[in-house]
């Protein structure tokens, strides 16, 4: 394989549009073709009162699974520039710093991609594939940016969101493919979603298309009943009329449950890289 | 099975799920028997606030809305109008107008859950409307929002208590003026400064202070948070509030709904529907074809939507099933879900 992939693919979309399983299956294809890649989530949105949590790095189904923690995040960081991990620990517990993080919108992802850029930093082989959080929040994550510079107007934290951002818009470094289902609405959603990051960030954003039922059945198109066959033709003109726009088109997978999906998936992400 | 009309009726779920169109349908069912509805959304795909007749403009503003001739009234959520109301409302000018608080306010900023109850309270005051319908913003998973004001909970239970001990002892006097009550005079929070004083390695003191002001000016509407988590007690009542967690087919996470069914119990009521959309099972009932690809295809699509139904049924007191619309006009999607909701009308 002459391509040599990026560091980071970030792959985000709206609910439901199979995301995870193909972050998985991804990760499946970059291993196969003896890459080290892990397949990374967060765990959580905010810092919560209730349950407790913490990074945690395993092997599931042969894939290397990272899940990060945001408060066992922040603490690290903090634990890093003040070398204490005992002050770091005391100040993740406090309800003040608590509020501060789950009030200012992209917090958490600072801390999170903070976390996922020292991975990529301690281990220059490791190819990151996030599955990211769901479409509204993608934005946020790359708009922190802009909110930072809003916000904080000097300090430490504003130096070093400067030194990670632009890493992270780096197009040799991250690549983006959005994930939407052959439906009209979701197709719209995805298009707004790739113009809203392409306002933000400089690097390659991409759609796939995910879950076609029309490549399967375009010969059996009568045998259909109404409605299914009224999805399938919908699938056709959608993919008929924007083709050029879409990276990758990936057709219903027969596999009965997502393990079988995903190992279905894994021969068809080459456009991926 | 009947559904019985509520005071509230609140949607949860992840995007992509319908929710939006689903929560439409059911204010519109709800208004098509005379009843005075309200439908308070948050930034609905384009083609739906199209068939609403929602314009840009329109953002956070009520507006009368007819759809084959039923009428009703809609909101489209703006953290930013709602925030002016409170400041009207509760006359305090500096809410409105603070740099922090705006940035809080943004959208998926750390204010959003709650001020949609706010929102809710401050239209439920109004006395103009029997039904209030609330499409709550998207979260990674259906628990998001409700999570998302406890947030706001714990802030005003702790931080505030520690911030005014604080700011009491570094401006006794100018304390007094803003907040005229006794918590300034509480015991003097060490940790607090300490923390301050942490915290301002990482940012700069400018912050901090700034931060701080936006607490203060917050503080000062707090009566108008409050009202907004009181509402969240009636919203645990099932004789008030009727609540949807939505799902689909295409999803297909039974087990994640599942786990997060048991943390849901702390924030709603026993009583709730989980609403699985998008199920095809009517449109394969009477499709048996004798093609060999055919029949994988049934079976992938079948297989995976009685799994879930099975798991879903096994641990919701209600799932409600509703069809996937095949049609790309999304006035279509309406009728046709509406038409459903009518059919739970007691």
């Amino acid at each position: 394989m002459s391509t040599t992939p990026r560091r980071l693919y970030i792959f985000t979309g709206k609910g439901g549009v199979g995301k995870t399983t193909l972050s998985k299956a991804f990760v499946r294809y970059l291993n196969e073709h003896d890459h080290e890649a892990v397949y990374l989530t967060f765990k959580n949105q905010s810092l919560s009162e209730t349950q407790k949590d913490e990074n945690t790095e395993t092997m599931i189904d042969g894939i290397k699974t990272v899940s990060l923690d945001l408060e066992d995040s922040a603490r690290g960081y903090i634990e890093k520039r003040l070398n204490s991990k005992m002050i770091a620990g005391w100040i993740v517990k406090t309800p003040f710093f608590r509020a501060l993080v789950n009030m200012v919108p992209g917090f958490n992802y600072l801390i999170y991609l903070g976390r996922v850029l020292e991975m990529g930093r301690d281990n220059p082989r490791l190819i990151i594939v996030l599955d990211a959080p769901a479409s509204g929040h993608a934005l946020t994550m790359v708009e922190s940016t802009t909110n930072f510079q809003q916000i904080f107007e000097s300090g430490i934290i504003f130096e070093d969101t400067h030194k990670m951002l632009s890493r992270l818009n780096d197009p040799e470094y991250t690549k983006i493919h959005v994930v939407s289902l052959p439906s009209q609405m979701s197709w719209q959603e995805a298009i707004e979603l790739k113009s809203g990051l392409k306002m933000r960030t400089p690097v390659e954003v991409n759609i796939t298309v995910n879950n076609c039922l029309y490549p399967l059945v375009e010969q059996n198109l009568s045998d259909l009943p109404a409605g299914l066959r009224e999805k399938a033709i919908n699938e056709k003109n959608l993919i008929e009329q924007h083709k050029t726009e879409m990276q990758c088109i990936l057709p219903h997978s027969l596999g009965m449950n997502s393990k079988t999906v995903e190992l279905d998936l894994v021969g068809s992400l080459s456009n991926l890289i | 099975m009947s559904i019985s009309t509520k005071s509230f009726e609140i949607f949860c779920g992840t995007g992509g799920v319908g929710k939006t169109t689903l929560a439409t349908a059911r204010a519109l069912a709800q208004a098509s028997t005379g009843l005075r509805v309200l439908l308070i959304t948050i930034d609905p795909a384009r083609r739906l606030k199209d068939l609403l007749g929602l314009k840009e403009d329109s953002i956070g503003d009520i507006c009368p809305v007819e759809v084959n001739h039923i009428k009703l009234h809609a909101l489209l959520m703006s953290p930013e109008k709602t925030i002016q109301r409170m400041a009207e409302k509760y006359q305090t000018p500096d809410l409105a107008s603070n740099r922090i608080v705006k940035i809080l306010s943004k959208p998926y900023g750390g204010m959003n859950e709650i001020l949609s109850l706010v929102e809710v309270q401050m239209q439920f005051d109004s006395g103009n409307y029997d039904v209030i319908v609330l499409d709550t913003p998207p979260g990674a998973h259906f628990l998001d929002f409700l999570e998302g004001i406890g947030k706001i909970r714990s802030f005003f239970d702790q931080s505030f208590v520690e911030i005014f001990s604080y700011i009491g002892s570094k401006t006794a006097s100018a304390g007094k003026k803003v907040f005229g009550f006794g918590i300034i005079n509480r015991v003097i929070s060490g940790g607090l400064r300490k923390l301050l004083g942490y915290l301002q390695k990482f940012t700069d003191a400018k912050f901090i202070e700034d931060f701080i002001r936006a607490v203060q000016i917050i503080y000062q509407s707090k009566e108008a948070f409050l009202k907004g988590l009181s509402l969240q007690d009636r919203l645990k009542s099932k004789e008030e509030c009727n609540w949807f967690l939505v799902t689909s087919v295409e999803q297909g996470k039974a087990q994640e709904a599942i786990e997060m069914k048991n943390h849901a119990s702390s924030f709603i009521h026993q009583d709730h529907f989980l609403v699985l959309n998008k199920c095809l099972e009517q449109e394969m009932k009477d499709w048996h074809p004798g093609d060999e690809k055919l029949k994988l295809i049934r079976a992938s699509l079948d297989i995976r939507e009685k799994e879930l139904k099975e798991s879903l049924r096994s641990v919701f007191p209600h799932v409600l099933e509703f069809p996937e619309v095949m049609s790309l006009e999304p006035i279509e999607h309406v009728n046709n879900l509406t038409e459903k909701w009518k059919s739970y009308v007691p």
